[in-house]
This record gives C-alpha cells, sequence and structure tokens, in this order.
C-alpha cells in the first residue's frame, strides 16, 4: 500500500469535506451542540414552568372541617399562596348537588382545589371521610393539589399522634413498624446508569448520521460533480483512491460520535444534574455524572468500530448510486436498519451475554452501557471485537468485489446492490 | 527521429446495455502517435472517441486489443499508464472545494512530481496560466474560463510526456477556445505527444499533424491532412470526413 498517496487524498477528502456546509452541520455541529442545547432549552422550559406554578396563588375551598382539625388552616397559611375559602359542611341530603357544583367550578377555574370533610360516626373525634377533587388538565389546580396534600398529610399524621398519646402509646408505637428505605446506589450510580441508558443510543444515531453525507458524497457526489472521472485517472492503484475516501468517511463517523459523546457528558453535568438536583425534592439531587476513566478507551475504541462499520457499508450501498438523491434513497434504509435495534433494544434489563455480543452494533450498544456503568465483561469485550472486525472486513471484501466490476466503478450500472448480487450470482450465460 | 509514445492494436470495447443489448462501441482500432505531434481523432458524436480515449487513459478495459503508452500496458501497467499521461475532457471536472493551488498540488504529488520540486511546479503553473489573482479561490468560485485553464494546468502540472484532450473545447465560447487550442500547440512545440479528440472539422484542420477518422467504432483513415485529400481527392476536411462515412453506409 501506498500511504503516502493515501495520507495526500485523505487530508484533500476531509478539507474539502470541512468546507461543505452539510458536512460541518451533520458531521460536527449538530453532534457537539444538539445536546447541550436541547438541554439548555428543557432546563430553561422547566424552570420556568416550574417557576410559574410556584408563583400561582392556589384558590381552595374547604368544606365541612371539623374543630379537630383546626390545624390544617394553619399549615396552609405557613405553605403560602393558598387562598382559602372554609364553608359548613353541605346540609343533609344537598352532598350531592354541592360536589356538582364544585366540579361545574373546578372545571370553569373559578376554584383549584377542594377538600370536603364528611364526618364520619365511627372512630375517635375528627375521624372523617376526605375528598379532594382538582382538575388533572390544569397546571394551577394540580398545584393547589399538592400544596393541599402536603398539609393534609401533615395534619393527619399529628392528629394520629395526638389520639395515640390519649390512648397511652408513645412516639411511633402505633405504627406497628416504621418503613426506613435507603437507596444503596451512589449518585455516580445513579448518574451513570442514566447515562448509559441515554449516550450508546445517541451515540450510534450520531456516528451513522455522521458516515452519511460524506459516505454519500465521496462516491455518488463524485459521479454527480463529474470528479469520478477526474479521480480515477490520478497515477494510484483504485485501492488507494477507495482506501482515502473509506477512512475519511469512517473518521467523520467516528469524530461524530466522540463529539456526541463528549457533549452528552457535559450536557448531563451542566444541565440535567442541576435540573435533577432542583426538581427531585431531595432523591435527584443525589445524580452525579460522572464517566468512569476506564470507560474512556472503550469510548474512543467503540467510535472507531462503529465508524469503520457504518461507513464501510454505506460506501458499498451509495457506490451504485450516480447522484446525490440517488445515493441518499439507497443509504437511508441501512441508516434505520442500523437505528431500529439499537432503539428496539434500548431496555435497562437486557443483559450483556455473549450471544449477543456477536451481532454488531448492538454489541457495542451493551458494551459501551456496561463500561459507562463502569463494568468491563472481557469476553463480551472480546466477541464485540471480532464480531465487528469481521463485519468490517466482510463490507471491505464486498466493497472490494463491487468496485472491480467497471460498470459500478464508471457509474454505468443501472440498479442496486441488490440488483449487482443477484446479477453476480446468476449463472453465467444468462445475462441476455 | 520519431519513435511512438502510444500505440493501439485491436483495440476494441464492448458493453451490454438494458436498452440495445451488446454495444460493440470500438472495434478493432489501430493507430500510433508519434513523439511530438497532435494526433487527431476526428468523429461524429457517438463515433467512439471518448471510450477509445479513456481506454487509452485506464479508465475503461479494453475488450481485446491492447495499447500502450511509452511502452505501458494500460491493463498491466495501469499506474505507469497514468503517471506518463495528462487526460483532459469535458467529464474532468474540478474539486469544487479546493483552492486551484490545492488542486495542483494534489494531482502533483498523487502523480508523483518529486515533492521537493512540487512547489516551484505549481507557482509556473499558476503564473503559465494566469491564476495568480485566483490561485487561492475556491474552484466552484471560478468562471468557466478559469476553471478551464485550472483544468489544463492540473492535466500538465506533473508535467506528463503525453497528453490526451477529449473534445476539450465542447461548451467553450469562442475566445476560450481559441485560448485552448492555442494553449494545446504551445504544449507540442514543447515536445508533449498530444492525442486530440473532436468532431469540429475546423478545429482538427489547424491544430493536428495526423487525423484519424473514426466511424461506428473503426477507424477509416488515419494520414496529415494532404496525404487524406491526395487519397480523396478532397480538398476541405469535412468533404474527406463525409467521403469516407458515406463509404462506410454504402459499403454497408
Amino acid at each position: 500500500m501506498d500511504w503516502t498517496t493515501i495520507r495526500l487524498l485523505y487530508l484533500s477528502e476531509l478539507r474539502s469535506a470541512l468546507r461543505e456546509r452539510s458536512v460541518l452541520i451533520n458531521g460536527i455541529l449538530i453532534p457537539l451542540l444538539m445536546y447541550p442545547l436541547m438541554m439548555w432549552v428543557m432546563f430553561s422550559a422547566i424552570l420556568f414552568v416550574t417557576a410559574r406554578t410556584e408563583s400561582f396563588a392556589s384558590r381552595v375551598e374547604i368544606a365541612g372541617l371539623p374543630a379537630e382539625h383546626r390545624g390544617l388552616l394553619e399549615r396552609l397559611e405557613e405553605e403560602g399562596r393558598v387562598e382559602v375559602t372554609e364553608v359548613d359542611a353541605p346540609a343533609a341530603g344537598t352532598a350531592a348537588a354541592y360536589r356538582a357544583g364544585i366540579e361545574e367550578r373546578l372545571r370553569a377555574s373559578e376554584l383549584d382545589a377542594a377538600l370536603i370533610f364528611e364526618a364520619t360516626a365511627d372512630g375517635p373525634p375528627g375521624n372523617a371521610a376526605v375528598s379532594l377533587l382538582s382538575d388533572g388538565s390544569s397546571d394551577q389546580s394540580q398545584t393547589a393539589r399538592g400544596r393541599l396534600e402536603r398539609a393534609l398529610s401533615a395534619e393527619r399524621s399529628d392528629w394520629l399522634d395526638r389520639i395515640a398519646e390519649q390512648h397511652g402509646l408513645e412516639g411511633g408505637e402505633w405504627q406497628v413498624f416504621d418503613v426506613e428505605s435507603d437507596n444503596l446506589a451512589t449518585g455516580v450510580e445513579m448518574g451513570q446508569f442514566l447515562m448509559g441508558m441515554m449516550i450508546p443510543l445517541f451515540f450510534v444515531i450520531m456516528i451513522a448520521n455522521g458516515c452519511l453525507y460524506p459516505a454519500i458524497d465521496s462516491t455518488a457526489g463524485e459521479r454527480e460533480r463529474n470528479t469520478w472521472e477526474t479521480t480515477s485517472t490520478l497515477a494510484t492503484r483504485r485501492i488507494h483512491i477507495v482506501a482515502a475516501k473509506y477512512l475519511y468517511v469512517a473518521t467523520m463517523g467516528t469524530v461524530a460520535g466522540a463529539l456526541n459523546a463528549a457533549a452528552m457528558v457535559v450536557s448531563f453535568r451542566s444541565f440535567l444534574g442541576p435540573l435533577l438536583a432542583r426538581l427531585g425534592d431531595g432523591d435527584g439531587s443525589g445524580f452525579a455524572f460522572e464517566l468512569p476513566l476506564r470507560s474512556l478507551p472503550v469510548l474512543l475504541l467503540t467510535a472507531v468500530l462503529l465508524g469503520a462499520l457504518i461507513g464501510a457499508a454505506m460506501m458499498i450501498l451509495a457506490a451504485f448510486a450516480r447522484t446525490f438523491k440517488e445515493g441518499q434513497s439507497m443509504v437511508t434504509p441501512l441508516y434505520l436498519l442500523v437505528i431500529f435495534p439499537v432503539v428496539v433494544l434500548n431496555d435497562p434489563s437486557l443483559e450483556f451475554t455473549p450471544p449477543l455480543a456477536a451481532i454488531p452494533v448492538v454489541n457495542v450498544v451493551l458494551l459501551l452501557r456496561q463500561a459507562i456503568a463502569g463494568n468491563l465483561l472481557w469476553l463480551q469485550l472480546g466477541i464485540t471485537l471480532l464480531s465487528n472486525a469481521a463485519a468490517i472486513v466482510g463490507c471491505l471484501w464486498l466493497a472490494s468485489r463491487v468496485l472491480r466490476v467497471e460498470e459500478v466503478a464508471t457509474g454505468s450500472f443501472e440498479g442496486n446492490l441488490f440488483q449487482f448480487l443477484r446479477r453476480q450470482l446468476r449463472p453465467a450465460g444468462g445475462k441476455a | 527521429m520519431s519513435t511512438n509514445q502510444v500505440e493501439v492494436h485491436g483495440l476494441s470495447k464492448s458493453f451490454f446495455d438494458q436498452a440495445r443489448g451488446e454495444v460493440n462501441a470500438v472495434r478493432e482500432v489501430d493507430f500510433e502517435c508519434r513523439s511530438g505531434e497532435i494526433f487527431g481523432l476526428l468523429g461524429a458524436n457517438g463515433a467512439g472517441k471518448t471510450t477509445t480515449l479513456r481506454m487509452i487513459s485506464t479508465v475503461l478495459q479494453p475488450s481485446s486489443g491492447t495499447a500502450r503508452v511509452l511502452g505501458h500496458d494500460v491493463v498491466r501497467e495501469p499506474v505507469e499508464v497514468r503517471r506518463n499521461l495528462g487526460f483532459y475532457s469535458a467529464s474532468t471536472a474540478l474539486y469544487p472545494r479546493l483552492t486551484a493551488r490545492e488542486t495542483l498540488t494534489l494531482f502533483a504529488r498523487v502523480n508523483k512530481y518529486p515533492a521537493e520540486r512540487t512547489r516551484d511546479r505549481v507557482e509556473e503553473m499558476i503564473e503559465r496560466f494566469g491564476l495568480g489573482e485566483y490561485a487561492g479561490a475556491r474552484i466552484e468560485k471560478l468562471s468557466t474560463g478559469m476553471k478551464q485553464k485550472v483544468s489544463i494546468a492540473r492535466t500538465v502540472v506533473h508535467d506528463p510526456p503525453v497528453l490526451i484532450f477529449d473534445e476539450p473545447t465542447v461548451g467553450l465560447d469562442v475566445l476560450n477556445a481559441l485560448d485552448l487550442q492555442k494553449g494545446i500547440q504551445e504544449l507540442r512545440d514543447e515536445g508533449k505527444t498530444i492525442l486530440f479528440s473532436t468532431h469540429i472539422m475546423s478545429e482538427a484542420e489547424r491544430l493536428c499533424d495526423r487525423i484519424a477518422i473514426i466511424d461506428k467504432g473503426r477507424i477509416r483513415a488515419c494520414d496529415g491532412l494532404e496525404g487524406l485529400r491526395a487519397a480523396t481527392s478532397q480538398h476541405y476536411l469535412e468533404d474527406i470526413f463525409v467521403h469516407y462515412v458515406t463509404a462506410d453506409d454504402t459499403t454497408g
């Protein structure tokens, strides 16, 4: 192999590509900026909605509040931004009509939520059945419901304590058993779990995206621009020209994947982390988005593997196209074929077994997920490397067979890869 | 002393076309190009000129026969052939996103012009073809005339002894076409061997030292203009061309 010539052609392809707006947008800008931008927009939107919701004054009506639960009003006052209208319990026989009236006012947004206490005959004083009415389709009503639930829960707990005390029970004795929940996963582990679900999925999509335009541009695009014949008169073997183009396509895919993964980690840390901390009522604040150092070589390796594999497959398909448009229609099914299993298999319960490690692309996603979680399964890693390497070699072998056929190399073959294969497999003499 | 730089013997090309079936585009073509001459392939559209030149330039493989450039066989030594050849045609466009200077450097380097002399050679080409002001501009931004000049410069930048021009003036205005013809004559004067195809009689008459008339994939005649005149008793090349082509029609 004449590596000096391959290097010259490769650099020329890269230089040319980096001056093309579509390549820059699809291969660099989208992978780099899409997720930070998307998360920033999401972060800002959620904060805006949250702030707006929190500033609402909730209009609440409470009917039939027992004397034993007057504390509820104090709690609501402490909650702030709750305007309470207290009314007597509906007279006997009017409960249904009263409730219907409340429902109507809720739907008309004249009221945000209502509490209706109905005293029960049995039980200690203050025992009551409570109905909390709200409109789930309204943010304002949902907020009011949340505020009422928090105050009601605290009031109920206090009242139960008081009743228990009257019966001579201390503290939590009446509760029989106490539930103490403890999340054993550290914040870093939870962050890695979330990143493991998201990063591999978008990683594959972005590598496919990164390869798509260069694969078509360097084959069908050359024919469309009439530069293919110019290239084929260069004093070098065709294999060197194809090798340079292939390296260029694989590089663009790899770079798109690596940039995307880096951008996603930064986005998780800068946008999603603070967002979860702010919204999570404690739980979310436990997320920490740290990528284990040992996952970085795996990330790079998988980017190279996928770039090389998807790039080769896309180039084979695009080699049959004579125009960019034809190239797009020939390559897009492969793009979808690559993404489909990745989306379908993005199930956290899916175990990365050796048989799954033999399926190209899918194995890369699962390997990456494990690596982000800090686990390296060496057997699966080995199988993944072998299976992808075999697929790459298979694609390159097929490419060399395809480009050896003059009609394909010159762009005069009318048809796609499958028509070509059918023709190759047809017995000799069956052409006419 | 004149030696043959290009030798073509029994060269044929057939291919399968879905609409037309088996097509014999070139049939047992024979000719030689001598050192330092402009050899013209004159024929109507579809006569087989481009297919013949593509086989000589190794873009297409012959179905049978041989073609040699400086003794190198186009099938067995395609890289050597391309190294000694500059190929220019309407379908050899330039890379639109590279600049003229980058294009010339790439072609000089890949075509194995000595690396240490490449920079000087590229600057020489830029000056010779009047590209100075535009050398740093992307090809896609240049006018048709300037692109034409860059194309010729990239054809000759590696200083090949043999040049092929396949209908180079197609699509050019009169002034640019004359400019190009002048450039080709200058290259011949520098000692290059030039294989030139055209369907324009005046162009062939003005430029070519010897002319081969090609029709339906076969060479009908091959000689200098005076020789063709003597053989046909016709003065004008147009009449000579018609003489050979119609003679073929009447003989079937």
